[in-house]
């Protein structure tokens, strides 16, 4: 990934501060504590699902920090004809903007967009996470979840904030209700008398054309009913991932490092996990960034930790989550109630 | 006719409840954004853009530099989900180049550019929401930005669109009405009163373009009072930040220590 070129003398410095005991790091935090994250939901009013999210932003100056936008948007697709697939499908995209990266030309921060979105996309489509009401009507429509993520500025460890804020932005997403409907002939009528005709008809029996009553099985079309608010949640809401980078210098690893803090540690290893409510954990990405080796025996007691950093990261934002949608949904029906 | 949306009504209201000349609400953000030298966040009604600056500094390419004045690089970016239909465009599409090379050509004359040679000042707009005014929302919190990374500039520059709807000119036109209307954007230097932007796209009746012309120019001023406000509040805030660093010596403490340990 692409890490702020440091000197070797600065690289040495912050290495062996980290291996010091105890450890040092620049902000004053320990190795396994994360900066102060913000996360803020429903932030793009255009899309169905949104989230903002910063990380290590400094409370005096109101700046700095990585920054990430995240939203989610649904389309119709045709499965027959268009390129959609029977019960939808996800497509994630992310975006780094050129001053998140000012050193990288243009060329390089393509280079960049394209290895992010690989590992979000190839974590988030994965059909173990994929939501069950994306579908429309079965063989016939579908909705296409594009997951958009902006990076907008990098203090380091845009990988788990990329993960938090995708989190956040499906976890936010409404799907909106739809309603089959077909058209259908006059019982008993000719065989070429078609649906027009039966409906124009007043006598033409008791029963109109436009019947949405027991039609999933042949219907042709649908309909977005009316109603009052966005639409339902989107299904699988706890199972989204989340993301540690676990920032490896030979004895020890930290987490959360800062941009210059990643251009010192020669490995990265990230893990992925699940935690889907009464359904034991998953892991579901790995991956060894950079040139180094580990041991097995090493991986093995990292995964462990890894997945106790996840699940704190996990229930953290969890917590989180819920009180946005407090203070979005419950607080905003209440106000609207009093007026 | 009566489902659909009235650009002015007979009250003299518009679609979403301004009058004929009023501009929507404004709000500025110019605090810092990673490794920025300057940046503003403007909000414009619904439409948002996020500008920053870099430089100026060592351009990337030393091929494009220039032996006598600095170079201005404009890189705008539409995220896919700022409109209503999803949409993602490439870098190179043939909108968003026009509209980098619009803000640029903006730009040249007022940033002095003849005090950075062989520099490069960078403006990467981001494009953050979208409902009408595009162009003047860019501009203006181009300006600011600008401002903030402590680039020389003659002057502000304000930017406002204008259209007309039938007879009656309105000003600020949201993205319902700008679809309905012929409509322009000018961008205009408050103090002397040149102009450095006009933009039109849509075909405009001879005898109504001076009057918009006119009105904008006044808006410009308007808005001026508001951008000047924001970087006050930004500059005496700095100030404030400064001078209590000043009351409060860093080093105080930190001397006591070390005459303690000149007593061993």
């Amino acid at each position: 990934m692409a890490t702020a070129s440091i000197s070797k003398a600065e690289r040495t410095y912050i290495q062996s501060s980290l291996q010091a005991n105890p450890p040092l790091r620049a902000d004053g935090r320990s190795l396994l504590d994360y900066r102060t994250v913000f996360l803020e939901t429903g932030v793009a009013p255009l899309a169905n699902g949104s989230a903002r999210l910063n990380m290590g932003k400094s409370p005096q100056e109101g700046g700095g920090g990585t920054e990430i936008l995240a939203a989610t948007k649904l389309e119709v697709e045709d499965v027959e004809t268009g390129g959609g697939v029977d019960g939808g499908r996800l497509v994630c995209t992310v975006t780094c903007s050129p001053s998140a990266y000012p050193q990288l030309s243009s060329n390089a921060l393509d280079e960049l967009q394209y290895d992010l979105t690989t590992v979000l996309h190839q974590t988030l489509a994965h059909p173990a996470l994929h939501p069950c009401n994306l579908g429309i009507l079965p063989r016939k429509k579908a909705w296409l979840l594009s997951v958009d993520l902006v990076v907008l500025a990098d203090a380091g460890n845009a990988l788990d904030a990329l993960f938090m804020a995708a989190r956040a932005a499906l976890w936010d997403t409404k799907v909106p209700r739809t309603r089959p409907i077909q058209y259908q002939g006059r019982r008993g009528g000719g065989a070429n008398e078609d649906a027009m005709e039966a409906e124009g008809d007043p006598a033409a029996g008791a029963r109109s054309a436009f019947d949405t009553r027991d039609m999933k099985r042949d219907a042709a079309d649908f309909e977005l009913p009316d109603y009052w608010d966005e639409g339902e949640v989107l299904d699988g809401r706890d199972r989204w991932p989340v993301c540690v980078t676990l920032n490896l210098l030979p004895p020890t690893h930290f987490l959360d490092a800062t941009s210059s803090e990643e251009g010192s540690a020669p490995v990265k290893l990230l893990l992925t996990f699940s935690f889907p409510s009464n359904q034991p954990t998953s892991l579901q990405a790995m991956r060894m960034i950079g040139s180094g080796e580990l041991l097995l025996a090493q991986m093995k007691s990292l995964l462990a930790d890894g997945e106790k950093y996840a699940r704190d990261l996990f229930q953290a934002l969890e917590a989180k989550l819920r009180d946005e949608d407090v203070r979005r949904n419950v607080k905003a029906r209440g106000k609207f109630a009093m007026r | 006719m009566s489902s659909r949306v009235e650009i002015l009504n007979d009250g003299g209201y518009r679609s979403d409840g301004r009058r004929q000349y009023e501009l929507r609400d404004i709000s500025i953000d110019t605090s810092q954004q990673g490794s920025a030298d300057g940046c503003c966040t403007l909000r414009h009604g619904l439409t948002e853009v996020l500008v920053t600056i870099f430089g100026p500094r060592e351009a990337k390419m030393r091929s494009q530099t220039l032996h006598d004045r600095a170079v201005i690089n404009v890189e705008v970016n539409v995220l896919p989900f700022s409109t209503g239909e999803r949409r993602r465009r490439a870098r190179a599409d043939r909108r968003i180049l026009e509209l980098a090379a619009t803000i640029k050509s903006t730009f040249e004359p007022v940033v002095q550019t003849a005090l950075y040679p062989r520099s490069q000042v960078d403006i990467y707009v981001q494009v953050l929401q979208q409902d009408g005014g595009l162009l003047h929302a860019c501009v203006n919190a181009t300006t600011l930005a600008l401002i903030c990374a402590g680039i020389p500039m003659t002057d502000f520059v304000c930017a406002v669109s204008g259209g007309v709807h039938s007879t009656e000119p309105l000003l600020d036109l949201t993205m319902l009405e700008e679809n309905d209307l012929p409509h322009m954007t000018v961008a205009v230097m408050p103090r002397t009163g040149k102009v450095t932007l006009v933009a039109l796209e849509t075909r405009l009746h001879v005898d109504r373009f001076a009057e918009i012309f006119k009105l904008a120019g006044e808006a410009g001023q308007a808005l001026h009072k508001e951008m000047k406000r924001a970087v006050r509040n930004r500059t005496s805030r700095l100030v404030d930040a400064m001078e209590t660093s000043m009351k409060q010596p860093v080093g105080g403490e930190r001397d006591v220590v070390m005459e303690d340990r000149m007593d061993f």
